[in-house]
């Protein structure tokens, strides 16, 4: 090519540039872009995610598209070309990041799922756990009120009390005193001895002590005699450790026999004294 | 004749640094000077816009959604104008807010998914501790 040629091409350029494209892309060969401040932040901002640790390995893809993007935008054009392709780049450096933070999102997820399935777990063991202690609890507890009804059977039994209507029953025959007397035989008292262990067993049990006579006598001194062996008999257990308010005695005289007085064995089984003892309060009452 | 004849007369003419601008330049003049609508681009930007919705972007990324429907209508009406450099960079700048609103909604979602497993986690261990203060 020699010089002769060049200008009819350089005027065809010039025409070919006004008539087709106008005058706006003759600033696409500015050196400088009109918004480099933008372009450069676009840059820094890309930069930044790809030194993100956490995100950028995650969207290696995406960000090389946004480089592509970015680079694009760094190249030398118009003014609104240049502003379009900033917008393009940093859409995509935000899709990027945003790809990025969902993916990270997910792969915390299974660790969060065991962490919840670990929670669960435990909380499942604990409540089998306290569910077995609560069962072991309920049959400690039955067998231990199994045991105590059987234990309070044997005590009955070796009280040589009743179990009646009125509660405990246990009758002293007329072997505690002797004939018109209120004191206590020294040999009487083994029975009794059997009722204070009882009753130190069942502190809340209480004990009515009733003195009965047969019908020989009169009223008044029956009554009053019955009284006298009663508050006896209490004044026995006081000494012995239980607590008087436990205990009340009561002469009934000859007002409640158990048997006829016209035979000297029914006259024998009226002269008593019966202990009536509360069921209430115990664990084992029924 | 008109991109022919522009390469050949840069190549001869300008100094070798130039010779990426006329490069450019040619792309852009082509674009620019385009007469013909951008279909594919629009096409694109329809498709993520319709992605996004189904992704449930209106709840999640309603700004960017808004913003990739609004271009699209420009880069409609720019076709109808016959201004169709400008329908370009609307179709292409839709499609990009289209797709940014499904990166942003997948983000919101999957951290929501996560914040769920957490409440539930500390729940259950809250209750783990209750309980465990409670029984004796």
């Amino acid at each position: 090519m020699n010089g002769t040629t060049r200008i009819p091409w350089r005027a065809q350029l010039r025409a070919a540039t006004i008539a087709g494209c106008g005058a706006a892309l003759l600033a696409a060969c500015a050196q400088t872009p009109e918004t480099p401040n933008e372009v450069a932040a676009t840059r820094a901002e890309l930069s930044q995610l790809q030194a993100d640790a956490a995100l950028a390995p995650l969207v290696a893809q995406e960000l090389t598209e946004a480089e592509a993007a970015v680079q694009l935008a760094e190249q030398d054009a118009d003014a609104a070309l240049t502003a379009h392709r900033v917008y393009l780049a940093q859409r995509e450096i935000e899709i990027a990041r945003a790809v990025g933070e969902a993916r990270l999102a997910e792969q915390e997820r299974q660790a969060l799922v065991d962490e919840r399935e670990q929670a669960r777990l435990q909380a499942r063991t604990r409540e089998a756990e306290s569910a077995r202690m609560e069962a072991d609890a309920a049959r400690m507890a039955a067998a231990s009120a199994q045991q105590q009804a059987v234990q309070l059977q044997q005590e009955i039994a070796a009280l040589h009390a009743q179990e009646t209507e009125r509660g405990l029953v246990l009758t002293l025959g007329d072997v505690l005193f002797e004939t018109g007397r209120a004191e206590l035989k020294p040999g009487a008292v083994l029975d009794l001895d059997r009722l204070v262990d009882f009753l130190d067993k069942y502190p809340q049990r209480t004990a009515l002590v009733e003195g009965h006579t047969d019908s020989v006598g009169g009223e008044d001194y029956n009554r009053h005699l019955s009284q006298s062996r009663a508050d006896a008999v209490r004044a026995y257990l006081v000494r012995q450790g239980v607590p008087a308010s436990r205990i009340t005695a009561s002469g009934m005289g000859e007002s409640a026999p158990v048997a006829s007085n016209n035979t000297e064995a029914g006259r024998q089984q009226n002269r008593r004294v019966e202990i009536v003892i509360s069921e209430h309060g115990s664990a084992s009452s029924r | 004749m008109d991109t022919m004849a522009l390469r050949r007369a840069v190549a001869l003419t300008a100094p070798r640094g130039a010779l990426r601008c006329a490069a450019i330049l040619a792309v852009a003049c082509a674009a620019a000077c385009a007469s013909t609508p951008p279909t594919a681009q629009i096409t694109a930007a329809q498709q993520a816009i319709e992605e996004a919705e189904r992704a449930q972007a209106a709840q999640h990324a309603s700004a960017e959604l808004s913003q990739a429907r609004s271009k699209l209508a420009a880069a409609n009406t720019a076709v109808n104008g016959r201004d169709m450099d400008e329908a370009l960079r609307y179709a292409e700048e839709a499609r990009v807010d289209a797709e940014l609103a499904s990166a942003r909604t997948a983000a919101v979602k999957a951290k929501a998914a996560n914040d769920e497993i957490r409440a539930s986690t500390r729940a259950l261990v809250e209750e783990l501790d209750r309980n465990t203060g409670g029984t004796r």
